[in-house]
């Protein structure tokens, strides 16, 4: 038996004639915390509801806790946690009285999940304030709480920092490491922030039109992104020359009308500058640099960045 | 079920619906009440005893409560969707079937619970114009009316409390539908042969207001009975059309 909180096997949605979600074969294990990567409108939230069964699947398997959900729903739901788009409450009722009604819904049997959850996220408890009244963080805050509530080993959170002010999001980031870390979840997030992703994510899934193009961890990853020198001279074809004859250099990238990457990052560059500026080209910068996650992102989608 | 229909009403803490329906109930006593102490050819209605608890039970009834109990209705399954909550729902699980029957027991209270507080309203008015002449038969005859009224206009108009979410429409259409339909009494009360298949009047036939023989009675509760049986398909329909909604396209 694999140690998958969620598997899908080719999972693939259509709207009308076009493909959405597209084979997507996606691993979310055990305790770890999963980033799907993608920009707006890459299949992030559909994926998401289909592994929740909220809409309906147009071909392939999902599988959470090693189980197909569809007809399961009362025995694993409770086990979930959820937060998809952007959290509907009764506007008439305060964030306690909407709580409430979901805890009961959920028969939550710990007498205090309603407060313990409002003050994980930061908000206060038995608050006179209306939902309706709510900033899109607090409503942000809420839909947490609300997954959590009832203390679920799987959290599936779509965008989970959206809407939140940069204290905030810290704030987020610090809660779901913590939830991850020292509660032992499994988190499932998207996002359609790059830094977030690399900050939070354990492993990662880039997802580009509908399609799963990669699946790695965070380790991995780092192993993979490739480490370089870049170098600022005056005289790109003359330097190059005089890395190839003087260094045996062949693994390198020009970058522009001054930039080089120099890919061999044992060389010794107090050798090379030496050498350039004896050819009288000059050496504005020489830095020891790594491949972000932007970068890898741009090279997998072969597109622009994401944001 | 206890905890469904614990969170249905719940969810109409602070609600300007339930406000406006109460608005409404005190605004028709009142109306009526003014509308009865107007002098027409030297005749003040409001001097006879028992015309303003039966007038305002016509006029609650031909004018504003069906709308008012529609709107409520329909409010209340609608606003799982308009207030993004039923993803919420769903993931907990709720029996959806359930989730609408709740509501709809509370839609039927509180259709109740509506025509009991005009009951009260008018039971006051018209126990200081005329205490000498309200005897304990007359009010209990007139409870009976008011509530089996409450009763009856709910199924009257649980076909529209329905079709709204089935159409997926506002719930203000509701008001508009009910209120078309509820006007449209006043027509058919005044065909004996309608009258008692038209649900809005079919509700005075079983409420006792209307004298009826035993056929005309059976005629008014079926009447009223299929309205039930309407909303029922309907709303039945509406939680299959959900449900079918989330596993269409499983054809690939």
């Amino acid at each position: 038996m694999n140690d998958f909180m969620i598997e899908t096997t080719q999972l693939t949605k259509m709207y009308g004639g076009q493909k959405a979600v597209n084979c997507v074969d996606l691993h979310v294990r055990k305790g770890r915390v999963y980033g799907l990567l993608g920009r707006n409108g890459a299949g992030k939230t559909t994926i998401m509801k289909m592994i929740l069964g909220l809409t309906p699947i147009t071909s392939g398997e999902v599988s959470v806790f090693g189980q197909n959900i569809k007809g399961r729903e009362k025995r694993v739901y409770p086990r979930i946690g959820a937060i998809i788009e952007t959290p509907g409450f009764y506007p008439n009722l305060t964030g306690t009285e909407n709580l409430e009604i979901f805890a009961r819904l959920r028969g939550t049997a710990a007498p205090n999940a309603v407060k313990d959850a409002l003050e994980i996220v930061g908000l206060p408890y038995k608050d006179k304030k209306l939902f309706s009244k709510y900033s899109l963080g607090m409503k942000q805050r809420l839909g947490i709480a609300n997954a959590i509530l009832h203390d679920p080993e799987l959290l599936i959170l779509d965008e989970p920092t959206n809407g939140l002010d940069p204290i905030g999001i810290a704030e987020m980031r610090e809660f779901i490491r913590k939830l991850s870390v020292e509660h032992g979840k499994t988190i499932l997030l998207s996002s359609h922030i790059l830094s977030e992703i690399a900050v939070l994510a354990d492993e990662i899934g880039i997802i580009d039109h509908g399609v799963l193009l990669e699946e790695t961890s965070m380790a991995e990853l780092e192993k993979k992104n490739s480490k370089y020198i870049l170098l600022e001279v005056s005289n790109v074809p003359k330097a190059t020359l005089i890395l190839e004859r003087q260094f045996g250099l062949k693994d390198y990238s020009v970058q522009g009308d001054q930039t080089l990457r120099i890919y061999d990052t044992a060389l010794d560059m107090a050798a090379v500058n030496k050498a350039l500026v004896m050819q009288n080209i000059a050496v504005a910068s020489s830095q020891l640099c790594n491949d972000t996650l932007e970068d890898y992102f741009k090279k997998i989608t072969g597109g622009e960045g994401i944001a | 079920m206890r905890i469904l229909l614990w969170a249905e009403c719940q969810k109409l803490r602070r609600s300007n619906i339930l406000l406006l329906t109460a608005f409404a109930t005190v605004f028709i006593a009142v109306f009526v009440f003014i509308g009865g102490k107007t002098t027409v050819h030297g005749v003040d209605f409001s001097e006879s005893s028992g015309w303003y608890m039966a007038t305002a039970l016509t006029w609650a009834t031909m004018f504003i409560l069906p709308a008012m109990i529609a709107l409520l209705g329909s409010y209340m399954i609608c606003r799982e969707e308009q207030d993004d909550t039923i993803k919420h729902l769903r993931l907990v699980p709720i029996n959806e079937t359930k989730l609408t029957a709740a509501k709809m027991i509370v839609t039927f209270v509180l259709s109740v619970l509506i025509y009991l507080l005009l009951f009260i309203i008018t039971l006051a008015i018209e126990a200081v114009l005329h205490f000498s002449a309200l005897s304990i038969e007359t009010v209990l005859d007139f409870l009976k009316m008011y509530l089996i009224q409450g009763a009856g206009v709910f199924f009257a108009v649980s076909p529209i409390i329905a079709i709204v979410p089935y159409m997926k429409k506002s719930y203000w259409l509701a008001l508009l539908l009910a209120e078309i339909y509820s006007f449209s009494a006043l027509f058919m009360s005044m065909s004996n042969a309608l009258k008692h298949f038209y649900p809005i009047t079919a509700v005075f036939g079983v409420s006792g207001y209307y004298e009826t023989t035993v056929q005309e009675l059976a005629c008014c509760i079926i009447a009223l009975s299929l309205c039930g049986c309407l909303a029922a398909v309907l709303l039945v329909g509406l939680n299959h059309s959900q449900k079918g909604k989330k596993h269409e396209e499983k054809i690939i």
